[in-house]
């Protein structure tokens, strides 16, 4: 399911997340192309972004679980202003989607394989992975094939 | 829900306190002064200043403090000559705080842990180069998870906020023009004022975009400044030089997550807000002179206005119209100009203009019956204030 970038870049210049003892599964899912995030074994909460403990059960007591990759753009923006470098100026403005995933939390990306003007709020969508360097993979979302 | 809190005991703080004495520093002067070695606590302490003339009192009157945006209290108390304060805070530089700087305020004064409070703000970002975006060092979530998409700034949220209300409701960027275009009106009649050129529909629609669907002119401000606000007793108050400004109702409410928006638009604190002022004021939403709502971003407003129940959820596009929001209208809104025109002071100067206009002491831009005026915050962390004027 991974993919390299169609023209792998070589420098790459936008910012890159650091990788913690907390969030290392996190990206060794999307190297392997699989979208996981946290679970409490007791209660079957997910949530996202990571955390050391469960919100609602306050226990460590949690695994990484693949979850489905679905979800929905709750809502999109078209970023014109130049904040961080990396940017090259014919890729503004550029898209970054919030997403509603189908287990409930949010997770933020960018939408693939969709013109503008056919990007809607509510519209369902699934991960797919673009490869960024031998550590980092980012999971973007494109629209649902079913 | 379970253990629903009994809010009534908010009421207890009703006309308790009052604020005394408000001071800013010059907010168009020093923007067309860029300083990089202008430091908040300059600012703070030229606010203070201000503030204290304002009410009367001697710098020896103020024995509470209340810092925000400003790293250190201990600088500040310093440089005010404050060396045994007996009530002290510091707040973050973030515009939720200045509601609840107030609120703290109020709450040591009227339990006795302080006489005087002196409520300190200052923002040197325009000079240190603050671009409120782009930040991507360190562990944050943001750094982690938004970064690498290029997701940045509270604008951006906001305007994923304003595109999901525009695809909900149908709502169209109109509204938020007429927002922006009666600020600068407003700021316009502001000598202190930033921007005071007039800006017209055209001039919206043709500003660029920052994070699209939001423009230019949807955005708050990056400017110098220093506030102050000084909260005493209403008794103690009412032997100072001026009318005091009550600390009629207030509440706090809040809808923390871990993406900053809220699916509702932040109705539920919002409503919550507005159910505590209304319950515990004689004075009701048509009783308000004005209404002086946090605009970071224009869309802000639209948010509150409906949260608080000024109209429907939905609805906030079509009642914002330039008669009903105008300085003579139905509810006057941000009468100095606002975040996007007067100055970017994170909810401060929205209270300096709410005390001023309670005062009748705003020349040309002054609203009509001012006896009870409205102060909200809308975001993750919510504030509501009614101020009113005394007898």
């Amino acid at each position: 399911m991974t993919t390299e970038s169609p023209t792998p870049e070589l420098s790459y210049e936008k910012p890159l997340p650091p990788v913690l003892e907390l969030t290392k599964p996190f990206w060794d899912g999307c190297r392997e192309g699989v979208l996981q995030i946290q679970f409490c074994n007791i209660c079957d909460l997910p949530w996202f972004p990571p955390a050391e403990a469960c919100p609602r059960c306050l226990q460590d007591d949690w695994e990484w679980r693949p979850i489905s990759g679905h979800g929905t753009v709750w809502s999109w923006i078209r970023m014109w202003q130049k904040y961080f470098p990396g940017w090259s100026p014919d890729e503004y403005p550029y898209t970054v989607a919030l997403i509603k995933l189908e287990e409930g939390p949010y997770m933020y990306s960018t939408l693939v394989e969709i013109e503008d003007q056919d990007v809607s709020c509510d519209l369902a969508v699934e991960v797919d992975f673009r490869k960024v360097n031998d550590e980092i993979t980012l999971p973007v979302f494109r629209p649902a094939s079913t | 829900m379970a253990n629903q809190p009994d809010r009534s005991d908010l009421r207890n703080l009703r006309d308790k306190t009052a604020i005394v004495g408000v001071g800013t520093t010059e907010f168009g002067a020093i923007y067309r002064d860029l300083d990089p070695e202008r430091s908040a606590y300059e600012l703070g302490l030229i606010a203070f200043r201000e503030a204290l003339r304002d009410a009367g009192l001697k710098r020896t009157d103020v024995d509470g403090v209340i810092v925000s945006r400003l790293p250190h209290y201990g600088r500040m108390c310093e440089m005010i000559g404050l060396r045994h304060p007996r009530f002290v805070n510091v707040l973050p530089g973030e515009g939720r705080q200045s509601g609840i700087a107030l609120q703290y305020a109020a709450l040591a004064v009227a339990n006795g842990m302080a006489d005087v409070v002196a409520c300190i703000y200052g923002n040197n970002g325009r000079s240190a180069g603050a671009r409120y975006g782009g930040e991507s060092r360190g562990i944050s979530t943001q750094a982690m998870f938004e970064a690498p998409y290029g997701m940045t700034s509270p604008g951006a949220v906001t305007s994923l906020m304003f595109r999901r209300h525009q695809y909900r409701y149908g709502t169209t960027t109109e509204p938020l023009a007429h927002l922006a275009i009666s600020n600068r009106a407003n700021a316009a009649l502001n000598p202190n004022a930033v921007m005071q050129r007039p800006i017209t529909m055209d001039d919206y629609h043709g500003a660029r975009y920052i994070a699209e669907p939001l423009c230019l002119f949807d955005y708050c401000l990056i400017n110098d400044g220093g506030v102050c606000f000084i909260v005493t007793s209403a008794e103690r108050a009412r032997d100072l030089q001026h009318t005091p400004v009550l600390i009629h109702a207030t509440s706090q409410a809040s809808d923390i997550t871990p993406v900053y928006v809220a699916d509702d638009f932040w109705h539920e604190p919002m409503s919550q807000i507005a159910d505590d002022l209304f319950a515990h004021s004689e004075a009701q939403r048509e009783d308000l002179a004005f209404a002086q709502l946090y605009d970071n971003f224009t869309p802000t407003m639209l948010f509150t206005l409906e949260g608080m129940g000024f109209c429907e959820p939905g609805e906030g596009g079509d009642w914002i119209t330039p008669e009903r929001i105008g300085l003579h209208g139905e509810l006057p809104l941000n009468t100095g100009g606002g975040h996007t025109s007067e100055s970017y002071m994170q909810g401060w100067a929205l209270h300096v203009e709410a005390v001023r206009q309670l005062r009748q002491d705003c020349g040309e831009r002054q609203v009509d019956d001012a006896q009870y005026g409205l102060y909200a915050c809308a975001a993750p962390l919510a504030t509501g204030h009614i101020l009113k004027r005394d007898n």
